[in-house]
């Protein structure tokens, strides 16, 4: 795993790294209108609010999508899946990662996953999932 | 006031798996057969627009110069998320209809680059969205679009018989176009047995990677008159994306941006789906080609899968589609080769792979968030 990617923060994108770090998923949130905004952006796509801060969720979710990978790619030895996982917070709200106890074949949409975390660096912690 | 624009010249370069030539040399050859197809030479050509990004092309400077074009009154060179082999064509159909120039010439060229693994966001540290995804083990195209064809599998039933069907239809096809370069039928089974690139797309549901190049020229309707070919009139070229253009974000991964597209053009153009004769759908994967017939309205939603399996887009079908081969055997000229095949077919140039009687067709190119199309007729 040795030269797999990592995560490169911006001032747009820090805060949830940091707090991946610290073992606790965070998503930008809309303070005038409560939208979930992920990826993390300056500005509310729902109502244009600049007013977003971080708020922890639960981390809870089902796989809204996935593929198992059959060639290598850095970091990661095929097979492999890479899932999107929609977030229980707000319809859409979604996030790409991997789920840690599932055989690859076994993925399945609608499977509900509950966030887990995998250090992969000494400053990075990924944010991955497994069945709930 | 805007001006009727044709498409009178069409060119390709050799199109090959490893060409020992220059992406440079390729965009030349190919723009001089499309000069020398409408019977024009370089000296006539006032516009130009390419997509010279990621590095595997050459821009507008570097073949104004080589051709000894005088001067140009407007030329684009486009870059970023966009449907890299038609927006050219559409952008300079636009530019002579507004008079911005008489003859443009567009061209899209590829040469691989065999150094560089597939996929973005490599690196130490990955900056950006893709962030969120290379560390996930989710750099590729084919990754994210896979998921978006799962996403519709699950929704529709669509199945891996109905995604094979697609690229045994465009072989079928491709076997009749001299210049593609996979002309080798295949069957189902082949498709089966071909490996698992990231599922549910398979090797065989990926477009072919080709060195090459293809070329279109523009004109106004009035001078292509008097041109060597006949002259095929540029009905509607529109773009689109909705809301939220991300890879994961996108409202709902079973539809692309190609329904915005289609709504753009079928409402300015005034014609609807039943006005088609044929369709050249992009297709860098198979499942694109299934969404843009769903999307443009040519079948239902979610019909696709049972629309191409049945054998409605096969020549002699109700609408055939990709008439070379497609991307997938006619290789990955990100979709000029569409627009080069319906210029033709719509000439009725095209032989033993001929649609009777095509009168007008679209080209589509583009997948997931960014989509635009061309509505061309000939006859005209």
């Amino acid at each position: 795993m040795s030269d797999r990617p990592l995560p490169l923060p911006d001032p747009e994108t820090a805060f949830f790294w940091e707090a991946t770090a610290r073992r606790q998923l965070e998503i930008l949130r809309c303070q005038t209108c409560k939208t979930w905004v992920h990826y993390p952006k300056p500005s509310c796509w729902n109502c244009s609010s600049g007013d977003l801060k971080p708020e922890r969720v639960s981390g809870r979710g089902t796989v809204y999508s996935y593929t198992v990978t059959h060639q290598d790619v850095p970091g990661y030895t095929a097979p492999f899946a890479v899932v999107i996982v929609e977030l229980e917070e707000q319809a859409g709200l979604r996030m790409v990662s991997n789920v840690v106890d599932v055989p690859p074949e076994d993925v399945r949409i609608g499977m509900p996953v509950e966030v887990t975390f995998q250090p992969v660096a000494e400053d990075v912690w990924l944010p991955l999932f497994k069945k709930r | 006031m805007m001006r009727d624009v044709a498409i009178v010249g069409t060119g390709y370069s050799a199109i090959g798996r490893a060409l020992d030539t220059t992406v440079g040399a390729l965009t030349l050859d190919a723009c001089k057969a499309a000069l020398n197809e409408a019977g024009l030479t370089p000296k006539d050509v006032d516009g130009m627009a390419t997509y010279p990004a990621a590095g595997d092309s050459v821009p507008c400077f570097y073949v104004v110069e080589s051709l000894g074009i005088p001067r140009l009154d407007w030329f684009e060179d486009l870059f970023g998320w966009m449907p890299a082999g038609i927006t050219p064509v559409i952008a300079a159909a636009h530019a002579v209809a507004r008079g911005a120039c008489d003859v443009a010439i567009t061209f899209r060229s590829v040469k691989r680059n065999r150094e560089r693994p597939p996929g973005i966001g490599y690196g130490f540290r990955v900056p950006g969205d893709m962030q969120f995804r290379a560390p996930f083990g989710d750099p590729m195209t084919s990754q994210w679009l896979a998921m978006w064809a799962r996403r519709h599998m699950h929704t529709y039933g669509t199945t891996e018989e109905q995604l094979g069907s697609i690229a045994v239809t465009f072989r079928h096809h491709a076997t009749m176009n001299p210049d593609a370069p996979l002309r080798v039928p295949i069957t189902l089974d082949d498709y089966f047995a071909s490996r698992v690139v990231t599922t549910p797309f398979r090797l065989l549901d990926c477009d072919f990677p080709v060195d090459g190049a293809g070329a279109v020229v523009i004109t106004t309707l009035e001078r292509a008159r008097d041109l060597k070919t006949k002259p095929v009139k540029v009905l509607a070229g529109e773009f689109a994306t909705g809301p939220r253009p991300d890879w994961d974000q996108w409202e709902d991964l079973t539809f692309m941006a190609s329904k915005y597209c289609a709504e753009n053009l079928w409402r300015r153009s005034g014609l609807k789906p039943d006005d088609l004769d044929l369709a050249e759908l992009y297709d860098g994967f198979s499942w694109l080609a299934l969404c843009w017939l769903e999307d443009l309205g040519i079948c239902p939603k979610g019909e696709g899968g049972p629309f191409i399996a049945d054998g409605n887009v096969a020549i002699g079908g109700t609408i055939p589609a990709n008439t070379h081969g497609g991307s997938l055997s006619g290789g990955r000229l990100h979709a000029i080769s569409h627009v080069i095949e319906c210029a033709r077919q719509l000439r009725g140039e095209c032989g033993d792979r001929q649609v009777k009687d095509a009168r007008v067709g679209v080209v589509t190119a583009g997948g997931g968030l960014m989509a635009g199309a061309l509505l061309l007729e000939g006859n005209v």
